[in-house]
């Protein structure tokens, strides 16, 4: 299996400094891995290499399903899947407008206030879209 | 799920040509999730399937639902989910790919459930006349106490999926008769 990132190393660093910018001003945020839409790792905060690659796999396994019934449903394509639970919120968000097409997976716990995880997630993946598609 | 319906699994690595046969099968518009492939080391195609394929037949009065799954290890806690409540399993392997013994092994293991799912493999892109590959799977699994049927396959023709599904039926049926004797 590839290990190597699909992003220079440059652009790597840049996406890890945006993945820790967000956790320093998102509350209850408790891990991220920006992924390739096709289940690799790019970038990853506060988890293991191991728990960063079963993330970045399921995180788009679930946007390419979440687009698969958007795309059913005849609504447009998928910009964001949130799965929550007592404990905490697990949102996968695409980045758009990168090659290759990449995806931020959140994991925050129940400290987290819903609105404020979306909109800094939100904010991130504009960030990283800014700042990545110069170079991609 | 009705009882005239059942479900079957396509499985085996990336480039096998799982969404191709579900594709060339299906009387319903397939469900794909297909996404930019960036792993060209692995295998050189430009998309490759990240959560499931899903196609129907039509069948009077039922059908048969069509179930794909991702082909690499790193999504394979999809497998055991797709495989839930299967009734039998299509493993397609690449016949020209030099890991094709251990695609066999993987999926045959992840698949197998010790004789209790029904399966039929299909060994792709093989010369006309080569039985070389075919008998050296065959020795592979008979090593291991296994036999499924073994058919050389181009999954683009519909004849050659056909083929395999209706041999996973008789398979399914041979394994029906054996638990009720049972």
């Amino acid at each position: 299996m590839k290990v190597a990132s699909p992003l220079g190393k440059t652009e790597t660093a840049v996406a890890q400094k945006e993945l820790e910018n967000f956790q320093d001003n998102t509350k209850g945020v408790t891990s991220a891995v920006l992924l390739s839409t096709d289940g690799f790792e790019v970038a990853s905060l506060q988890v293991n290499k191991e728990s960063a690659s079963r993330l970045a796999a399921m995180g788009s396994s679930l946007a390419a399903i979440s687009s698969a019934i958007a795309k059913e449903a005849g609504i447009s394509e998928c910009s964001r899947l949130i799965v929550e639970s007592d404990e905490g919120v697990v949102a996968v968000m695409k980045i758009p407008n990168l090659k290759p097409p990449l995806a931020l997976a959140v994991v925050a716990s129940d400290a987290s206030m819903l609105g404020q995880l979306l909109w800094g997630a939100k904010n991130c993946c504009f960030v990283l879209e800014e700042k990545l598609k110069k170079s991609t | 799920m009705t009882n005239d319906e059942f479900k079957i699994l396509f499985t085996g690595p990336m480039g096998a040509g799982k969404t191709t046969a579900i594709s060339a099968l299906s009387d319903q518009e397939c469900i794909s999730t297909d996404v930019l492939n960036t792993d060209i080391d692995q295998c050189d195609k430009a998309m490759t399937t990240a959560a499931l394929d899903y196609g129907f037949i039509d069948i009077p009065g039922g059908g048969v639902r069509l179930y794909g799954t991702p082909g690499q290890e790193r999504f394979r806690f999809m497998w055991p989910i797709l495989a839930n409540n299967a009734a039998g399993v299509i493993v397609l392997l690449n016949g020209e790919h030099p890991d094709l013994d251990t695609h066999l092994s993987v999926f045959v293991d992840a698949f197998w459930e010790q004789g209790a799912m029904p399966m039929v493999i299909g060994v792709g892109r093989l010369a006309s006349e080569d039985f070389d590959v075919i008998e050296r799977i065959t020795d592979i699994l008979l090593e291991r106490h296994i036999s499924p049927p073994i058919f050389s396959v181009d999954v683009r023709e519909k004849d050659d999926v056909l083929l395999l599904v209706e041999a996973l039926l008789c398979q399914i049926e041979v394994n029906e008769m054996g638990m009720m004797q049972a």
